[in-house]
Protein backbone atom coordinates (compact mmCIF):
# COMPACT_ATOMS: atom_id res chain seq x y z
CA UNK A 1 0.00 0.00 0.00
CA UNK A 2 1.10 3.38 -0.88
CA UNK A 3 1.75 5.83 1.72
CA UNK A 4 -0.70 8.17 0.32
CA UNK A 5 -3.48 5.42 0.34
CA UNK A 6 -2.14 4.91 4.05
CA UNK A 7 -3.10 8.25 4.56
CA UNK A 8 -6.31 8.39 3.25
CA UNK A 9 -7.41 5.07 4.75
CA UNK A 10 -6.25 7.02 8.33
CA UNK A 11 -8.19 10.27 7.04
CA UNK A 12 -11.49 8.37 6.21
CA UNK A 13 -11.28 6.36 9.21
CA UNK A 14 -11.23 9.48 11.50
CA UNK A 15 -14.43 10.82 9.35
CA UNK A 16 -16.28 7.81 9.98
CA UNK A 17 -15.63 7.61 13.72
CA UNK A 18 -16.60 11.17 14.05
CA UNK A 19 -19.95 9.88 11.94
CA UNK A 20 -20.38 7.45 14.86
CA UNK A 21 -19.80 10.15 17.85
CA UNK A 22 -22.41 12.44 16.53
CA UNK A 23 -24.36 9.14 16.55
CA UNK A 24 -24.06 7.58 19.73
CA UNK A 25 -24.00 11.17 20.85
CA UNK A 26 -27.03 11.93 19.93
CA UNK A 27 -28.23 8.75 21.53
CA UNK A 28 -27.16 10.30 25.08
CA UNK A 29 -28.90 12.97 24.38
CA UNK A 30 -32.09 11.47 24.48
CA UNK A 31 -31.87 8.97 26.54
CA UNK A 32 -29.66 10.61 29.05
CA UNK A 33 -28.17 7.43 30.14
CA UNK A 34 -24.65 8.34 32.13
CA UNK A 35 -22.95 4.81 30.93
CA UNK A 36 -23.63 5.89 26.91
CA UNK A 37 -21.15 8.79 26.99
CA UNK A 38 -18.69 6.17 27.13
CA UNK A 39 -19.20 5.48 23.13
CA UNK A 40 -18.39 9.21 22.09
CA UNK A 41 -15.79 9.58 24.19
CA UNK A 42 -14.54 6.31 23.01
CA UNK A 43 -15.09 6.93 19.58
CA UNK A 44 -13.45 10.37 19.74
CA UNK A 45 -10.91 9.32 21.05
CA UNK A 46 -10.29 6.50 18.09
CA UNK A 47 -11.04 9.27 15.47
CA UNK A 48 -7.97 11.06 17.00
CA UNK A 49 -6.10 8.13 17.02
CA UNK A 50 -6.39 7.58 13.74
CA UNK A 51 -5.53 11.44 12.47
CA UNK A 52 -2.42 11.31 14.54
CA UNK A 53 -1.57 7.76 12.72
CA UNK A 54 -2.15 10.12 9.57
CA UNK A 55 -0.08 13.12 10.28
CA UNK A 56 2.79 10.68 11.51
CA UNK A 57 2.54 9.26 7.74
CA UNK A 58 2.28 12.63 6.57
CA UNK A 59 5.94 14.04 8.55
CA UNK A 60 7.47 10.47 8.17
CA UNK A 61 10.88 11.87 7.56
CA UNK A 62 10.75 13.99 10.49
CA UNK A 63 11.68 11.13 13.21
CA UNK A 64 10.91 12.99 16.15
CA UNK A 65 7.55 14.91 14.82
CA UNK A 66 6.75 11.35 13.27
CA UNK A 67 7.48 9.46 16.67
CA UNK A 68 5.56 12.11 18.85
CA UNK A 69 1.95 11.35 16.80
CA UNK A 70 2.73 7.98 17.09
CA UNK A 71 2.92 7.53 20.47
CA UNK A 72 -0.39 10.16 21.22
CA UNK A 73 -2.07 7.01 18.52
CA UNK A 74 -1.04 4.70 20.75
CA UNK A 75 -2.21 6.35 24.06
CA UNK A 76 -5.57 7.92 22.13
CA UNK A 77 -6.36 4.63 20.35
CA UNK A 78 -6.00 2.73 24.05
CA UNK A 79 -8.30 5.05 25.84
CA UNK A 80 -10.59 4.74 23.03
CA UNK A 81 -11.17 1.03 23.56
CA UNK A 82 -11.03 1.16 27.12
CA UNK A 83 -14.20 3.80 26.96
CA UNK A 84 -16.27 1.43 24.98
CA UNK A 85 -15.34 -1.41 26.96
CA UNK A 86 -16.60 0.74 30.27
CA UNK A 87 -19.68 1.61 28.64
CA UNK A 88 -20.85 -2.27 28.14
CA UNK A 89 -19.69 -2.88 31.66
CA UNK A 90 -21.49 0.05 33.01
CA UNK A 91 -24.50 -0.86 31.11
CA UNK A 92 -25.58 -4.08 32.98
CA UNK A 93 -24.82 -1.87 35.86
CA UNK A 94 -26.84 1.13 34.67
CA UNK A 95 -28.59 1.70 37.97
CA UNK A 96 -25.50 2.27 39.99
CA UNK A 97 -23.71 4.35 37.32
CA UNK A 98 -23.98 7.99 38.23
CA UNK A 99 -22.47 11.15 36.47
CA UNK A 100 -20.28 11.09 39.20
CA UNK A 101 -18.85 7.82 38.83
CA UNK A 102 -18.18 8.23 35.37
CA UNK A 103 -16.92 11.65 35.96
CA UNK A 104 -14.05 9.84 38.31
CA UNK A 105 -13.50 7.38 35.44
CA UNK A 106 -13.09 10.30 32.88
CA UNK A 107 -10.70 12.67 34.81
CA UNK A 108 -8.59 9.96 36.24
CA UNK A 109 -8.15 8.52 32.17
CA UNK A 110 -7.58 12.49 31.50
CA UNK A 111 -5.23 12.57 34.29
CA UNK A 112 -3.26 9.14 33.11
CA UNK A 113 -2.29 10.60 29.74
CA UNK A 114 -1.19 13.84 31.00
CA UNK A 115 0.96 12.32 33.73
CA UNK A 116 2.48 9.23 31.01
CA UNK A 117 3.23 12.07 28.77
CA UNK A 118 4.56 14.22 31.45
CA UNK A 119 6.68 11.37 32.15
CA UNK A 120 7.91 11.60 29.27
CA UNK A 121 8.82 15.03 28.48
CA UNK A 122 10.55 15.22 32.12
CA UNK A 123 12.65 11.56 31.75
CA UNK A 124 16.43 12.45 31.56
CA UNK A 125 17.98 12.05 28.16
CA UNK A 126 20.38 8.83 29.53
CA UNK A 127 17.28 7.20 30.31
CA UNK A 128 16.33 4.69 27.66
CA UNK A 129 12.54 4.80 26.38
CA UNK A 130 11.41 1.65 24.62
CA UNK A 131 10.84 2.11 20.71
CA UNK A 132 7.61 3.33 20.08
CA UNK A 133 7.21 0.19 18.05
CA UNK A 134 7.33 -2.13 20.93
CA UNK A 135 5.36 -0.56 23.28
CA UNK A 136 2.86 -1.02 20.37
CA UNK A 137 2.58 -4.02 20.40
CA UNK A 138 1.80 -3.91 24.53
CA UNK A 139 -1.18 -1.78 24.01
CA UNK A 140 -2.29 -3.87 21.37
CA UNK A 141 -2.36 -6.96 23.42
CA UNK A 142 -4.56 -4.35 25.48
CA UNK A 143 -6.98 -2.96 22.92
CA UNK A 144 -7.43 -7.14 21.95
CA UNK A 145 -8.47 -7.65 25.56
CA UNK A 146 -10.88 -4.48 25.50
CA UNK A 147 -12.47 -5.74 22.18
CA UNK A 148 -12.10 -9.22 23.84
CA UNK A 149 -14.47 -8.03 26.59
CA UNK A 150 -16.76 -6.46 24.49
CA UNK A 151 -17.39 -9.24 22.19
CA UNK A 152 -17.87 -11.70 25.21
CA UNK A 153 -20.45 -9.20 26.59
CA UNK A 154 -22.28 -9.09 23.25
CA UNK A 155 -21.98 -12.81 23.20
CA UNK A 156 -23.54 -13.71 26.96
CA UNK A 157 -26.18 -11.19 26.47
CA UNK A 158 -27.48 -12.36 23.14
CA UNK A 159 -30.76 -13.01 23.47
CA UNK A 160 -32.36 -14.19 19.79
CA UNK A 161 -36.14 -14.45 21.40
CA UNK A 162 -36.02 -10.24 21.71
CA UNK A 163 -35.61 -10.00 17.73
CA UNK A 164 -34.49 -11.31 14.81
CA UNK A 165 -30.99 -12.71 14.49
CA UNK A 166 -30.10 -10.46 11.67
CA UNK A 167 -30.66 -7.51 13.68
CA UNK A 168 -28.44 -8.70 16.46
CA UNK A 169 -25.73 -10.59 14.36
CA UNK A 170 -24.20 -6.92 13.49
CA UNK A 171 -22.78 -5.59 16.29
CA UNK A 172 -20.95 -8.60 17.50
CA UNK A 173 -19.32 -8.63 13.61
CA UNK A 174 -18.13 -5.06 14.09
CA UNK A 175 -16.64 -5.41 17.09
CA UNK A 176 -15.09 -8.64 15.69
CA UNK A 177 -13.94 -6.84 12.85
CA UNK A 178 -12.06 -3.64 15.04
CA UNK A 179 -10.27 -7.30 16.94
CA UNK A 180 -9.13 -8.15 13.73
CA UNK A 181 -8.02 -5.01 12.96
CA UNK A 182 -5.97 -4.97 16.03
CA UNK A 183 -4.18 -8.60 15.98
CA UNK A 184 -3.49 -8.25 12.37
CA UNK A 185 -1.40 -4.86 13.20
CA UNK A 186 0.03 -7.55 15.92
CA UNK A 187 1.12 -9.47 13.92
CA UNK A 188 2.44 -7.50 11.16
CA UNK A 189 4.21 -5.48 14.15
CA UNK A 190 6.04 -8.96 14.82
CA UNK A 191 6.76 -10.67 10.87
CA UNK A 192 6.10 -7.78 9.32
CA UNK A 193 3.36 -9.67 6.98
CA UNK A 194 1.88 -7.37 4.00
CA UNK A 195 -1.42 -9.58 4.38
CA UNK A 196 -1.78 -8.54 7.88
CA UNK A 197 -1.01 -5.60 7.28
CA UNK A 198 -3.88 -4.75 4.06
CA UNK A 199 -5.92 -6.63 6.29
CA UNK A 200 -5.86 -4.37 9.30
CA UNK A 201 -7.01 -1.56 7.61
CA UNK A 202 -9.66 -2.98 5.86
CA UNK A 203 -11.15 -4.78 8.91
CA UNK A 204 -10.87 -1.21 10.56
CA UNK A 205 -12.98 0.21 7.68
CA UNK A 206 -15.56 -3.03 7.60
CA UNK A 207 -16.11 -2.30 10.88
CA UNK A 208 -16.48 1.62 11.09
CA UNK A 209 -18.92 1.01 8.06
CA UNK A 210 -20.80 -2.12 10.19
CA UNK A 211 -21.80 0.44 13.17
CA UNK A 212 -23.20 3.64 10.94
CA UNK A 213 -25.32 0.14 8.85
CA UNK A 214 -26.57 -0.46 12.26
CA UNK A 215 -27.45 2.84 13.12
CA UNK A 216 -29.60 3.43 9.52
CA UNK A 217 -30.91 -0.19 10.44
CA UNK A 218 -32.57 1.45 12.87
CA UNK A 219 -33.67 4.59 11.44
CA UNK A 220 -35.44 2.37 8.74
CA UNK A 221 -37.26 -0.62 10.96
CA UNK B 1 -36.74 -10.78 37.61
CA UNK B 2 -35.50 -7.09 39.34
CA UNK B 3 -37.43 -4.76 37.12
CA UNK B 4 -35.13 -1.61 36.22
CA UNK B 5 -35.54 1.17 37.64
CA UNK B 6 -36.82 4.05 34.69
CA UNK B 7 -35.29 6.87 34.18
CA UNK B 8 -37.06 10.66 33.84
CA UNK B 9 -36.77 9.95 30.16
CA UNK B 10 -38.26 6.35 29.85
CA UNK B 11 -41.18 7.45 32.71
CA UNK B 12 -42.28 10.62 29.93
CA UNK B 13 -41.64 7.85 26.45
CA UNK B 14 -44.22 5.76 28.87
CA UNK B 15 -46.75 8.62 29.81
CA UNK B 16 -46.91 9.25 25.72
CA UNK B 17 -47.39 6.12 24.32
CA UNK B 18 -50.23 5.72 27.07
CA UNK B 19 -51.65 8.95 26.12
CA UNK B 20 -51.41 7.61 22.28
CA UNK B 21 -53.36 4.57 22.99
CA UNK B 22 -55.77 6.10 25.25
CA UNK B 23 -56.77 8.53 22.57
CA UNK B 24 -57.15 5.94 20.19
CA UNK B 25 -59.36 3.95 22.28
CA UNK B 26 -61.36 6.44 24.15
CA UNK B 27 -62.96 10.20 23.30
CA UNK B 28 -61.57 11.16 26.98
CA UNK B 29 -58.63 10.43 28.42
CA UNK B 30 -58.51 9.18 32.16
CA UNK B 31 -55.63 10.47 33.62
CA UNK B 32 -56.18 7.98 36.63
CA UNK B 33 -55.69 5.03 34.63
CA UNK B 34 -52.99 6.29 32.29
CA UNK B 35 -50.94 7.17 36.03
CA UNK B 36 -52.30 3.36 36.89
CA UNK B 37 -50.87 1.80 34.12
CA UNK B 38 -47.78 3.79 34.08
CA UNK B 39 -47.07 2.69 37.40
CA UNK B 40 -47.00 5.84 39.02
CA UNK B 41 -48.56 7.76 42.09
CA UNK B 42 -51.05 10.04 40.74
CA UNK B 43 -48.98 13.15 41.99
CA UNK B 44 -45.69 12.08 40.50
CA UNK B 45 -47.59 11.50 37.23
CA UNK B 46 -49.36 14.53 37.41
CA UNK B 47 -46.03 16.30 38.02
CA UNK B 48 -44.56 14.62 34.94
CA UNK B 49 -47.92 15.65 32.74
CA UNK B 50 -47.65 19.31 33.59
CA UNK B 51 -43.78 19.13 32.11
CA UNK B 52 -45.08 17.13 29.20
CA UNK B 53 -46.92 20.37 28.71
CA UNK B 54 -44.55 22.74 29.24
CA UNK B 55 -42.18 20.93 26.86
CA UNK B 56 -45.48 21.38 24.31
CA UNK B 57 -45.85 17.80 24.06
CA UNK B 58 -49.04 17.42 25.53
CA UNK B 59 -51.82 19.87 25.44
CA UNK B 60 -55.68 19.88 26.65
CA UNK B 61 -57.98 19.76 24.17
CA UNK B 62 -61.51 20.78 24.15
CA UNK B 63 -63.15 19.45 27.14
CA UNK B 64 -59.54 18.70 29.25
CA UNK B 65 -58.65 16.02 27.08
CA UNK B 66 -55.27 15.00 27.00
CA UNK B 67 -53.70 15.10 23.78
CA UNK B 68 -50.76 14.11 22.44
CA UNK B 69 -48.81 16.78 19.66
CA UNK B 70 -46.73 16.38 16.85
CA UNK B 71 -43.65 17.25 18.82
CA UNK B 72 -44.90 14.36 21.77
CA UNK B 73 -45.67 11.43 18.47
CA UNK B 74 -41.82 12.78 17.05
CA UNK B 75 -39.93 11.95 20.35
CA UNK B 76 -41.81 8.82 20.78
CA UNK B 77 -40.92 7.86 17.02
CA UNK B 78 -37.37 9.10 18.03
CA UNK B 79 -37.03 7.13 21.63
CA UNK B 80 -38.07 4.42 19.28
CA UNK B 81 -35.46 4.59 17.31
CA UNK B 82 -32.23 5.20 19.99
CA UNK B 83 -33.86 2.09 21.82
CA UNK B 84 -33.94 0.20 18.82
CA UNK B 85 -30.54 0.86 17.59
CA UNK B 86 -29.22 0.39 21.75
CA UNK B 87 -31.03 -2.83 21.31
CA UNK B 88 -28.81 -3.65 17.75
CA UNK B 89 -25.46 -2.37 20.02
CA UNK B 90 -26.36 -4.70 22.50
CA UNK B 91 -26.52 -1.50 25.13
CA UNK B 92 -29.88 -2.26 26.33
CA UNK B 93 -29.35 -2.79 30.58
Amino acid sequence: MSVEALIASEFISAALALILVYFFFRTYRLTRSIYLLGLPFGFSFLAFSYVFLGMSLIYEKNVAISESFLWLRLITQSFGFAFVAFAYYFSSKSEKTTKYSFGLISLVSIISILLFFGALAVAPPCMELPSVNVTDEYFRVMNLFFLGYVIYYLVKHFEPSHRAISGLIWAPLAFSFLWLAQYSSLIWGIDGSQTAFVLAHVARLASLILFIRIYYLSRRA
Amino acid sequence: MKEQKRNKIQIYFDILQLLCRESKLSAKSCPTRVAHEANLPYDRFQKCLDHLILLSMVSRGPEGKLVVTSKGVEFIDEYQKIVDFLSRMGLLP
